[in-house]
């Protein structure tokens, strides 16, 4: 690598680890720390949910970086699109007294469509276009799946009562049931996607033409039907996390915002268009986030501004990111 | 432009200030408001224009200078008894130096990923307004003592409007506005031609900072009561851009014809339609991100109506 | 700022520049005297854009020096390179598009030069690469030709001392390239200095008083194109080492 390539790369190894240490010297400060086994039971708690949470987070995060990936478009509307899988299994539950989880079954396949109408109706135009172009798109498109929300279901909080039963680790460190649950179906998720990028022609051919769209079609690949399949791919794995996290937390139209960000943060923290980039950056982004709730005064506030300074930091020392060269 | 022209824009504009000077006498108090709402926005897309139109940094997170206006006047105010003129020239300040702080390693970035950073501060800024409380009260929000006259914050706006136009023409039809221009275009090739690009961006952000921050204090003493939420509002930053990119991004009439359309549209079908004109907004960045990116006043260059280029 | 003692007004030291694992250049040496114009060629993959851009400050030496007048102004911002004197042109044009003919050419002068004098200048300039007609039309709409002699006449604004042009030959037809090459020389014959980097080897042996030749970063040969043309080592480099007997470029 290049010298200033490697530099940058120590830069951003070097701001990770202040910013994995802040929390606690600020807690240490405030006195919010304590060492003695109950609160590192508490640390310990709250870190392993933290990582179970990075497993959803890098589930969703995967689509969005493998639509810039593929297409070089920025989808800021990718937290509505979560918001929306959030919604759909809510319905599910609530009119149609369908499991949640098991209204994965036909909301996935819904997913996929809505992201293949998008990607014709919408996102085929924008191409080519400057990356600026889509974000705006997208960006609109976002607002208007707000508005229609609301319109629907109002702005006020949902949540679904599911399996929040704890399940204790060791005799200090417990977590709820339904995040153990949404860590190993977004496990199964993100395998079963990884594999099939891997393993299969259609996989092979998304990951080609994400290299080189050009070069791509000469060697007889449609990227019309990649570009389709992509989109579906990416709604579909955020309305899985969409009713992931709907099993877990309370949300309303405006939630979405959040995630959108916090997706932003983690496939530019990961290297955007980097499948395993997005997943070491959503485990690193929640792990963050559970420690900055925990020991930072008004911890809940401030886990967004963590998620905002990584990003900024990010895009300031080594824009490519973890996995990315220097400039992305 | 030749001199018959810019004297003949000065009239205009001079008319204009005229025909709103007037204004208040005769006008009931909601249209009154609705008057200065709009000179708000005007001030609001020609400032965001400078820095995402002229020179091409397309900024998301403009509302923060707004805010941070708005705070620095309530603060100022409520807490340290300042009369009511001088924290405006206060907030510009306070934005400008925010502006310089934030400008220098925010503007190495590009296109997309700027926007996307200065997304990040405005949220950021909301955040920490939220939860400095030592200093900004926090989520409860600054609350004013006195009841302000409401003819006085008006005057306020129209001159600030005034300037704002003023700054904005001067800046398009100047050179270094024509310089501003070349770092848009082409960043490269306008570091080729002597233009110390850095210099020239911050510049443009700063310009385009202090005016949204005065134009959130006087906004703050005409509705008395500022909270995080309502005052880092994003929707702000929205209408913003869409205004300036409906009008033209890039022009000064663009902005001031996208202000006054978008808001009109806004307040008429606010009324009937709450959330419905909301989806509205959101279809309408769409279509004219997608189809119309020199908005209106491009759409007349391109027909002939109005001539290309600010310089003749 | 006179020139060195030996009439040597722009010279590359050494300079090395790499990109990754890839040398693009490689202890490129050369030297280019006051008034003249001087050539740079080699096959794809040489260096000679490279080159130019250390030399304009548009990319960062590894090492080495780059001396204008015997100062050591490498690493200088592309702006300041600009501001000695030390002007260039783009291999692909870069004009500014969405401005005017006019706004191009008023873009480069500083803002410590007066109105009326810019425009007298750039009126001038774009009179004689022949744009007067087109002065209100957007960059972006010119043709490739005219967009070229746009760049040129830019790249003049300031009256600056050196010209570095990049393949200015490349996509324009005949008459507009005999036009380009008559401002070439009238600048020549001003007391300007030219260096052109070009793959049309008729342009290079006709026009040019001195010419640098490069492959794998380095210079290889340099002397008048009587020499050029006669050297086994361009030849070589050019047409690789297998052939045999003498192959005339140009």
């Amino acid at each position: 690598m290049e010298r200033s390539e490697v530099r940058s790369l120590y830069l951003l190894a070097a701001f990770l680890v202040a910013a994995y240490a802040l929390p606690f010297v600020i807690g240490i400060w405030y006195g919010t720390v304590r060492w003695d086994a109950d609160w590192l039971g508490y640390l310990g708690t709250v870190v392993l949910s933290g990582f179970l949470q990075g497993g959803v987070y890098a589930m969703f995060a995967v689509g969005l970086t493998m639509i810039f990936g593929v297409m070089r478009i920025i989808n800021a509307a990718h937290g509505e699109w979560v918001m929306m899988g959030a919604y759909l299994s809510w319905v599910a539950f609530f009119f149609l007294g369908v499991d949640p989880l098991m209204a994965l079954v036909f909301t996935l396949p819904i997913a996929f469509l809505f992201g293949m109408v998008l990607q014709k109706v919408l996102l085929n135009a924008v191409v080519g276009q400057p990356e600026l172009t889509g974000l705006l798109v997208t960006f609109g498109l976002g607002l208007t799946m707000i508005y229609v929300a609301e319109l629907i279901f109002t702005t006020d909080f949902r949540t679904i009562p599911y399996a929040p039963q704890t399940v204790r680790i060791t005799e200090t460190i417990a977590v709820s049931q339904n995040k153990v649950i949404s860590f190993a179906m977004a496990l199964v998720i993100s395998l079963g996607v990884y594999f099939f990028l891997r393993v299969t022609r259609t996989g092979k051919a998304i990951r080609a033409t994400a290299l080189n769209a050009e070069v791509a079609m000469v060697c007889g690949i449609n990227v019309g039907r990649i570009y389709l399949i992509t989109t579906g791919i990416a709604a579909s794995l955020a309305v899985a996390g969409g009713a992931l996290v709907s099993i877990q937390f309370g949300f309303n139209p405006e939630t979405g915002i959040v995630y959108t960000l916090q997706a932003f943060t983690i496939i530019i923290l990961g290297g955007r268009g980097h499948y395993v980039g997005a997943l070491i950056g959503g485990f690193m982004l929640a792990v963050l986030e559970s420690l900055v709730s925990l020991m930072i005064p008004n911890g809940t506030a401030m886990v967004e501004l963590a998620a905002y300074g990584l990003l900024i930091a990010v895009l300031l020392i080594r824009p490519g990111g973890l996995m990315g060269v220097k400039e992305g | 432009m030749t001199q018959r022209e810019h004297l003949r824009n000065l009239a205009l504009l001079g008319l204009l200030a005229l025909v709103l000077a007037v204004l208040p006498s005769g006008l009931s108090v909601y249209l009154l408001s609705f008057a200065m709402f709009t000179m708000m926005y005007v001030v609001l897309a020609l400032s965001w224009n400078i820095i995402s139109g002229f020179t091409g940094y397309t900024s998301f997170g403009h509302v923060a200078f707004y805010g941070i206006g708005a705070y620095a006047c309530a603060i100022l105010v409520v807490d340290h008894s300042w009369p009511w003129l001088p924290t405006l020239v206060m907030a510009a300040l306070v934005a400008g130096l925010v502006a310089v702080a934030i400008g220098y390693p925010v503007l190495r970035l590009k296109g997309p990923y700027f926007a996307i950073a200065m997304l990040g501060m405005a949220e950021g800024t909301r955040v920490v307004a939220t939860v400095w409380d030592g200093l900004t009260h926090g989520g409860v929000g600054i609350s004013f003592p006195s009841v302000e006259n409401s003819t006085s914050t008006y005057y306020a706006m129209l001159a600030l409007m005034l300037i704002t136009i003023a700054v904005a023409y001067l800046v398009a039809h100047s050179r270094f506005g024509i310089r501003l221009n070349a770092i848009r275009e082409d960043e490269v090739a306008a570091e080729a031609i002597g233009i110390n690009v850095t210099r020239y961006k911050l510049v443009a952000f700063v310009l385009s900072a202090i005016f949204p921050a005065v134009a959130g204090g006087i906004q703050a003493y005409k509705v008395l009561y500022i909270e995080p939420q309502a005052v880092f509002f994003v929707q702000i930053t929205i209408a913003m851009a869409l205004m300036s990119m409906l009008g033209g991004k890039g022009t000064v009439i663009g902005p001031v014809i996208g202000a006054v359309l978008l808001y009109t549209a806004q307040e008429l079908t606010w009324v009937n339609f709450p959330t419905a004109h909301l989806i509205a907004y959101g279809l309408f960045i769409i279509v004219v991100a997608r189809f119309m990116p020199r908005g209106l006043i491009g759409f007349a260059i391109d027909r002939g109506w109005v001539r290309k280029g600010m310089v003749h | 700022m006179a020139p060195g003692a030996n009439g040597i007004v722009l010279e590359a030291r050494d300079l090395r520049k790499a990109f990754g694992g890839v040398h693009a250049v490689d202890g490129c040496s050369f030297a280019i005297p006051r008034g003249k114009i001087c050539g740079l060629i080699g096959p794809n993959g040489s260096g000679k854009t490279t080159t130019f851009n250390l030399l304009t400050g548009v990319a960062q030496p590894d090492g080495g020096q780059v001396l204008h007048n015997g100062v050591d102004i490498a690493g200088l911002k592309p702006h300041l390179v600009f501001r000695r004197g030390i002007t260039r042109t783009f291999q692909i044009t870069r004009v500014f598009r969405e401005m005017t003919v006019l706004e191009n050419m008023l873009s480069a002068t500083g803002l410590d030069v007066p109105e009326r004098v810019a425009r007298e200048r750039a009126g001038e300039l774009i009179a004689l690469v022949k744009l007067s007609h087109l002065r209100g039309e957007y960059g972006g709409r010119l043709s490739y030709g005219q967009q070229k002699l746009l760049e040129f006449a830019r790249a003049l604004m300031t009256d600056p001392d050196v010209i570095l042009l990049d393949e200015p030959a490349a996509g324009v037809n005949r008459t507009l390239l005999q036009h380009l090459l008559e401002q070439i020389h009238r600048l020549q014959e001003a007391g300007k200095t030219i260096l052109i980097v070009e793959h049309d080897m008729n342009v290079i042996m006709n026009h040019c008083e001195r010419i640098f030749v490069m492959d794998y970063g380095v210079k290889i040969a340099e002397g008048p194109p009587s020499e050029i043309q006669g050297d086994e080592r361009v030849t070589e480099a050019y047409f690789g080492r297998r052939r045999s007997g003498v192959v005339h470029a140009g």
